[in-house]
């Protein structure tokens, strides 16, 4: 197998890598490709939880580093989805406990295992992100439409161009509405800031923390509009870079339809 | 949407995203001209090597800063001359 790493990144916490890893990692494995996601963040693991997975967590990515058990043995195989692991973080640890260099062998043994290995990356700049970056084929960054979370992300931007990695962006967190009342920053000024290729747009939604409570897939569940973004983010990643991005809108009646049409209304 | 029709036809009020856009551009714009002292050094250090094959400069009292203002940055050298190297 010769598979593919990409990590997802951001600069700022909390604006969902590791939902968008869970998400996107599960998505592939339900169109049939074998996965693996990574949990990064050593030191404060969670992608275990989101996933559901915390009961089975024996061995972590720094055990495997370290040679202290196989692949096979660290990687948890998901309860619902088959095709889906993950290699938790260890929670004793800390950043600094792996290197890059490792990391990049670790990278190569997995690609040899896996078509995708999905790397969530910890928030900042320092040692967690060199690590989690540093096998990596390829790259998505996720924003908010928030200030900081862009300049955060325009700054990762840069430090992946400089390793040769041409990032690909999802804007998380869209709350339509806000945008539509110009409160928020639409998804065209977010990439008209960072200039990079768009993959997908993800709104706010309630099923996110629904999903996260019982350790669920969001992308099982049908109802959700997150659920579906990462899915068809997932397909783009999976041999199908055109299908068209849908754009999260609030729900419309005639009139605002009739403005849309005329152009001005959003 | 009457709203929005509204404000079109005014045109003047601008929104909060406007404002966020408008912000983030120049903290960019800001963030990528900011130079870390070590690669101001390295220059600082490139240039009087450069200088020095023409001109007799005081090393010690050579500055290199960069000026920032709201509009644009420049980089602004500044150093006596001894004495012009002939040649
Ligand atoms: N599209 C979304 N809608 C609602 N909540 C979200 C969405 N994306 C993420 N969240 C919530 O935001 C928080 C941070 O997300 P998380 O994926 O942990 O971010 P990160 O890994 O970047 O720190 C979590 O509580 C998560 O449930
Ligand atoms: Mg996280």
């Amino acid at each position: 197998m010769d598979g593919k790493v990409i990590v997802i990144t951001s600069g700022k916490g909390g604006v969902g890598k590791t939902t968008a890893t869970a998400s996107i990692g599960a998505a592939l494995a339900k169109d049939g490709k074998k996965v693996v996601v990574v949990d990064m963040d050593i030191g404060l693991r969670n992608l275990d939880v989101v996933m559901g997975l915390e009961n089975r967590v024996v061995f972590n990515i720094v055990d495997v580093v370290r040679g202290k058990c196989r692949v096979s043995q660290a990687a948890i195989k998901d309860r619902k989805i088959d095709n889906l692991f993950l290699i938790p973080a260890s929670q004793s640890d800390n950043k600094n406990s792996v290197t890059p260099e490792e990391m990049v062998l670790v990278c190569k043994d997995l690609k040899n295992e896996f078509d995708f290995i999905l790397m969530d990356c910890p928030a900042g700049i320092e040692q967690g992100f060199e690590n989690a970056v540093a096998g990596a084929d390829e790259a998505v960054v996720i924003c908010t439409p928030e200030v900081s979370s862009i300049r955060d992300a325009d700054r990762i931007i840069g430090l992946l161009y400089a390793k040769k990695i041409t990032p690909k962006l999802i804007v998380n967190r869209i709350i339509p509405a806000m945008v539509e009342k110009g409160d928020m920053l639409s998804h065209e000024d977010v990439v008209d800031v960072l200039s990079i290729e768009l993959i997908g747009l993800v709104e706010m939604d309630d099923q996110v923390i629904v999903a996260t409570n019982t350790g669920s897939s969001l992308v099982m569940n049908k109802e959700s509009k997150a659920g579906m973004a990462f899915t068809r983010i997932a397909m783009r990643l999976n041999g199908q870079p055109g299908l068209p991005i849908e754009i999260p809108r609030t729900q419309v009646g005639l009139f605002k339809k009739l403005g849309r049409r005329i152009g001005i209304s959003r | 949407m009457l709203n929005e029709l509204l404000k079109k036809w005014r045109g003047t009020k601008t929104t909060s995203s406007q404002a966020a856009k408008k912000r983030l551009k120049f903290a960019i714009v800001y963030d990528n001209l900011e130079v870390s002292d070590d690669i101001l050094d390295a220059l600082k250090g490139d240039i009087i090597e450069v200088i020095s094959r023409y001109f007799e400069i005081d090393t010690k009292s050579i500055s290199l800063d960069i000026d920032r203002s709201e509009e644009s940055s420049s980089l602004v050298l500044n150093t006596p001359i001894l004495s012009a190297i002939r040649r």
